[in-house]
């Protein structure tokens, strides 16, 4: 008889067993008919999260990672294509509460470690696709890898552990420095499209910081090309450099002479102008001298003679807004006050009134409300808003539309911004102030107080802080206009677009999908078009003068069909290898994206500007589905040569327009074969 | 996708109703075969392939030759029931696929618990008291009438009886009454049900492959507790009553009648060594004891019940298929079914000293989807089952009764 009583304590597992355990389970889905497979599947995965659990389970996991795929544990999901798998994914994966979700996670990285070391000979991916992949998985689970917790993680219980141990075991197969040097130069990527939200870059920044800072962390020799990173936000100048807190700043200031100034001005202007990154220390800096080393202004925000001149012309506006909106909570302001001044926008006449109604502008609860929301109590709301103002004058380009379905308000915003900044302003005025925007529709007002639901059912609260406050209205004014289209025939944006954006965006339209069947509609035509309209080599040479509106079809990494998306046309120009490119600009918060089919959206290195994407003409235009062009100037459907015509022609068919080739089309025009 | 190679000399099978686990024994062995379950199966039947004719088990009637003839038609010879709604539905097929009308009989005789027990009876198999009940006022007095006859007096603790649906499989509508209090708990549409003396005494369930009229194969399934849990095969405790029971088994075979197939009688032995005959039904088991008896000795009991079941199968296959009781097994494998203990639950949380046994082998709980419990009326609605395996039917015993104490949700 067995002497095991009620509530003893657990026994300790028998991991051999466990193991064998796990391979009965294998063996059964293995010999199972493919109709029955899924019911076996259950098994094969709590099996293998007890054995994850234990110490040396994900070796046993990695052994067999090839048995595994090939029983079908992916079948059906996205796992079973690793190539096109997304690294950013992992993370909500491998927090997640559902165990199943955690060791399917499991198995796909350890499967793609055999792969990188050579283990698993995979039929799809490469050992350095594999590896790759790895890191990039690493460098987005820092917090796992060094066991920094969070909420997540807390919610998850004892899962935790098995994301932790594998992130770690991979760690230590693929090693540590590849790790953080792709998380830097991740970071690096992201900073040189200089987006107005920086929280989580900064969030990653400082994870680098702890981690280095911990001892029991071993870097080895990676991590080292964080230090700019690292100090342009804890420690730029040499009276912060080992981060004193802003207290002990102040003082050491006070007892400062104009040469020891001077050089904490030039520093704190050097590290922001290279990463886009401001130090809280940096806007203690800038009130302290405003008292009375004004002089010292410039130099700190590292102005050129256009935005020195800016500066003197409306020094008093400057100072108030330095006053009242830059704070080290809001330090991030005075890079887009830098930018400000430098676009010389506050030469329009309008500009600088309505930047003195901002300063001064008194919030309406609601506006108030989510500021307190996004950024906490201190400092008020009002100030957040002005740096939420100055960074969106500054950094037109660098608005992102957060993880909501509202591109097309960001769109909005960045267009404004950028083409017209008092209107901008008013609309900050009428939204934070009033609570509510009329626009016109064809005549007819259109209130966001008096509209319903918007796309987004619920605006989140990742945005910038005039996003924050404006998008709201703009997403209920958007949809109305939709509404109001209901019942006309053909694409609503056609309307909607240029009352939505301005007079500026084209009044003519251009779609090549049909909107009753979904087909492509007359796809040479509408390319033929746009060539004629944007191509510096069609149009007579003509660059873009206002910003356009127009619709993309976006593709995943494997050249599937996503979903339609809002952008802004900038330019048409020779890139520095002489090659035509579409500069443009995406709402989306990191433009640099893989869209399938050799298509890969570069956001540098390619003559592009902060902020901008930018695609060859060709490929831009092979994923283009709506554009706006000015009816009066239409000209004749450009002579594009035939090799041009059927590459981006094909680059849609074996894309987003796979299934959308009209049954005649194919008969009149064959696929033209090399 | 079927992937079936089956051996033309022999039998062409139906399976009536829907179990995953039997297509997928069946797809794997080598007797033709065709599913014929209600036509929610159909796509998935179609999808995968597998060979498929529709029909809805509702009560026979007058179209239910329909079903008879076509697989007639197709050239089946025998059907077999995988679930008690299904059985009488096979002996009526098999009565026209075997040209043998006494096998609707016998399958009726299988699917009411009444006239089961006097079948038995007039068998000269043991059986407690039993009764049906119309109504509650049949209850009261059957309780009472009991409760005399064991001398019992006014004031002393009754022996309860046991309420149990005519036509329902196992523990579904089994319920315990002790007081002419809980009688009111019983709703109405519930009768008639069949009541019976309460005996103390082990119970225990057996499953008997037949085949010729003789036992191809015996288990002896043992309960821990009735309801929550089971293992095969039992422990050298209950073993030692196998000649005895195999007796038992013989008799039943000759008063039911049953030339082939399978039969899932369940037993009751006192201090004294008597055994009672319970009821017997002609299907698989619930609380799925083929899985257990295949991880147990490692072959399938489906398709076991296939080569039972098929008129072309000869003495030397089902020689060669089952092994030798008991001494063939690999080590012991049990069940235990989950009910919620507390009244509010959340989560699913398998406790880290079960999971962490060495016996443990898996589990089928899911995630709760409602965070309040039902309160239990009758046995049967467990949540899912947890299973075990090991070599020593002692601590198996022990852990599957210990189960009891763990709180599976919280």
């Amino acid at each position: 008889m067995s002497d095991h009583q009620p509530g003893s304590a657990a026994p300790a597992v028998n991991f051999d067993k466990l193991v064998q355990r796990l391979d009965d389970a294998i063996q059964a889905m293995e010999e199972s008919r493919s109709f029955a497979r899924a019911g076996k599947l259950p098994r094969v995965l709590d099996t293998a999260r007890r054995v994850l659990l234990q110490p040396g389970g994900c070796e046993v996991i990695e052994e067999r990672a090839e048995r595994l795929e090939l029983a079908g544990v992916f079948a059906g999901t996205d796992w079973a294509e690793p190539g096109i798998l997304l690294p950013t994914l992992t993370t909500h994966s491998l927090q997640s509460q559902s165990a199943d979700t955690v060791v399917i996670e499991a198995f796909s990285e350890l499967r793609l470690l055999a792969v990188a070391r050579g283990h698993y000979l995979h039929p799809s991916v490469s050992a350095e696709q594999a590896h790759y992949y790895l890191t990039q998985v690493l460098a987005i689970n820092l917090g796992l890898l060094f066991g920094m917790t969070g909420e997540a993680e807390r919610e998850q219980g004892k899962l935790a552990l098995i994301s932790q141990a594998v992130v770690q075991y991979v760690a230590d197969h693929i090693g540590y420095e590849h790790v953080i040097d792709s998380l830097i130069e991740e970071i690096w990527r992201i900073l040189e499209q200089r987006p107005i939200q920086v929280t989580d870059v900064r969030r990653m920044i400082t994870q680098i910081a702890l981690c280095r800072a911990d001892p029991q962390a071993d870097l080895g020799g990676a991590g080292r090309g964080a230090d700019r990173l690292i100090s342009s936000l804890y420690g730029p100048t040499r009276a912060c450099s080992e981060d004193p807190g802003t207290v002990v700043y102040q003082q050491r200031l006070e007892t400062m002479d104009a040469q020891a100034l001077q050089n904490e001005a030039t520093g704190f202007a050097r590290s922001m102008h290279d990463t886009g990154l401001v130090s809280p220390y940096h806007a203690s800096f800038i009130r302290f001298i405003l008292a009375d080393q004004d002089t010292l202004l410039s130099e700190a925000l590292g102005l050129s003679s256009t935005g020195r001149d800016c500066l003197l012309c409306y020094r008093e506006l400057v100072h108030t807004l330095i006053e009242e909106g830059i704070y080290p909570e809001t330090a991030q302001g005075i890079y887009g006050l830098a930018l400000l001044l430098e676009r010389g926008i506050l030469y329009q006449p309008p500009v600088a009134p309505a930047l003195w109604r901002q300063a001064r502008l008194s919030l309406c609860s609601y506006a108030r409300e989510r500021l307190e929301l996004a950024y906490g109590y201190q400092p008020q709301p009002g100030a957040w808003l002005i740096q939420g103002v100055l960074n969106m004058l500054g950094q037109p380009l660098g608005v992102g539309q957060g993880n909501n379905p509202t591109c097309q308000s960001a769109r909005a915003l960045s267009m404004w911004a950028y083409n017209d900044p008092d209107y901008l302003l008013q609309m900050v005025a009428w939204a934070a102030r009033d609570n509510e925007i009329v626009m016109h529709f064809e005549g007819q007002p259109v209130s966001s107080a008096r509209s319903v639901g918007g796309v987004a059912s619920e605006v989140t609260l990742d945005l910038d802080p005039v996003s924050l406050v404006v998008v709201p209205h703009l997403d209920r004014i958007y949809v109305e206009m939709g509404r109001l289209c209901v019942g006309r025939e053909g694409d609503p944006h056609k309307w909607v677009n240029p009352e939505f954006h301005g007079w500026s965006a084209g009044r003519g339209f251009a779609i090549n999908v049909d909107v009753s069947t979904g087909k492509l509609h007359d796809l040479e035509g509408f390319i033929r078009h746009f060539y004629a309209s944007y191509h510096p080599y069609y149009n007579g040479n003509q660059p873009l003068i206002h910003p356009q509106p127009a619709g993309i079809a976006v593709t995943d990494s494997a050249a599937r069909f996503i979903g339609w998306h809002a952008i802004t046309i900038l330019r048409a120009a020779l890139d520095p290898d002489g090659e035509m490119r579409i500069y443009f600009f995406n709402p989306n918060n990191d433009s640099g994206q893989n869209w399938g089919d050799g298509v890969k959206v570069s956001t540098s290195g390619n003559g592009e500007r902060f902020g901008e994407s930018s695609l060859p003409f060709e490929q831009f235009t092979s994923r283009l589905y709506i554009f706006h062009y000015d009816p009066l100037e239409r000209g004749e459907p450009a002579e594009v040569n035939e090799d041009a015509l059927r590459r981006v022609t094909e680059g849609v068919y074996r894309s987003w327009g796979q299934d959308r080739v009209p049954a005649d089309a194919l008969q009149a025009e064959p696929p033209i074969t090399d | 996708m079927s992937e079936q190679k089956y051996n033309p000399e022999k039998g062409y099978i139906a399976l009536l109703g829907w179990s995953l686990n039997a297509v997928e024994a069946a797809d794997k062995f080598d007797r033709r075969y065709v599913v014929v379950a209600p036509d929610w199966a159909e796509a998935y039947c179609e999808e995968h392939d597998i060979p498929y004719v529709p029909w809805n088990f509702e009560r026979l009637n007058d179209r239910s030759v329909e079903i008879a003839q076509t697989l007639k038609e197709m050239g089946v010879d025998v059907a077999i029931p995988l679930f008690e709604e299904t059985v009488e539905w096979a002996g009526a097929i098999n009565s026209v696929l075997m040209d043998k009308p006494r096998l609707f009989g016998q399958a009726m005789l299988l699917r009411d618990k009444a006239l089961m027990k006097r079948r038995a009876q007039l068998g000269g198999i043991r059986v407690g008291i039993f009764e049906e009940a119309h109504d509650k006022g049949d209850v009261i007095r059957f309780l009472k009438r009991v409760n005399q006859t064991l001398l019992k007096l006014d004031g002393d603790p009754n022996d309860p009886i046991h309420l149990k649906a005519f036509d329902k499989a196992g523990c579904l509508g089994h319920r315990v009454i002790r007081t002419p209090d809980e009688v009111d708990t019983i709703p109405e549409e519930e009768f008639p049900v069949l009541m019976e003396s309460h005996l103390d005494g082990w119970e225990f369930a057996v499953e008997a492959w037949i085949h010729n009229g003789k036992i191809a194969f015996l288990n002896i399934s043992e309960y821990v507790t009735l309801g929550y849990s089971v293992f095969v095969p039992a422990t050298p405790d209950l073993e030692k009553y196998r000649d005895q029971i195999r007796g038992e088994i013989e008799k039943l075979i000759k008063t039911f009648d049953i030339e082939f197939g399978f039969i899932h009688p369940e037993y009751f032995v006192t201090s004294d060594r008597t055994m009672y005959f319970g009821e017997v039904a002609y299907r698989p088991p619930g609380f799925k004891v083929f899985e257990l008896l295949e991880k147990a000795y490692g072959f399938n009991a489906y398709q076991g019940l296939i080569l039972a079941f098929d008129p072309k199968t000869t003495e030397e296959e089902i020689k060669a298929f089952f092994p030798k009781e008991v001494v063939d097994a690999k080590g012991y494998a049990g069940c235990f079914g989950v009910y919620p203990r507390r009244r509010v639950v959340s989560k699913l949380e398998i406790p880290e000293e079960t999971e962490n046994h060495e016996y443990f082998e898996s589990h089928e709980l899911t995630p709760p989807l409602e965070e309040t419990v039902t309160k239990r009326t009758a046995f049967g609605t467990h949540w899912g089952l947890v299973y075990f395996f090991g070599e020593d039917p002692y601590v198996m015993r022990d852990l599957l009764k210990h189960q009891e104490d763990l709180d599976f949700y919280v």
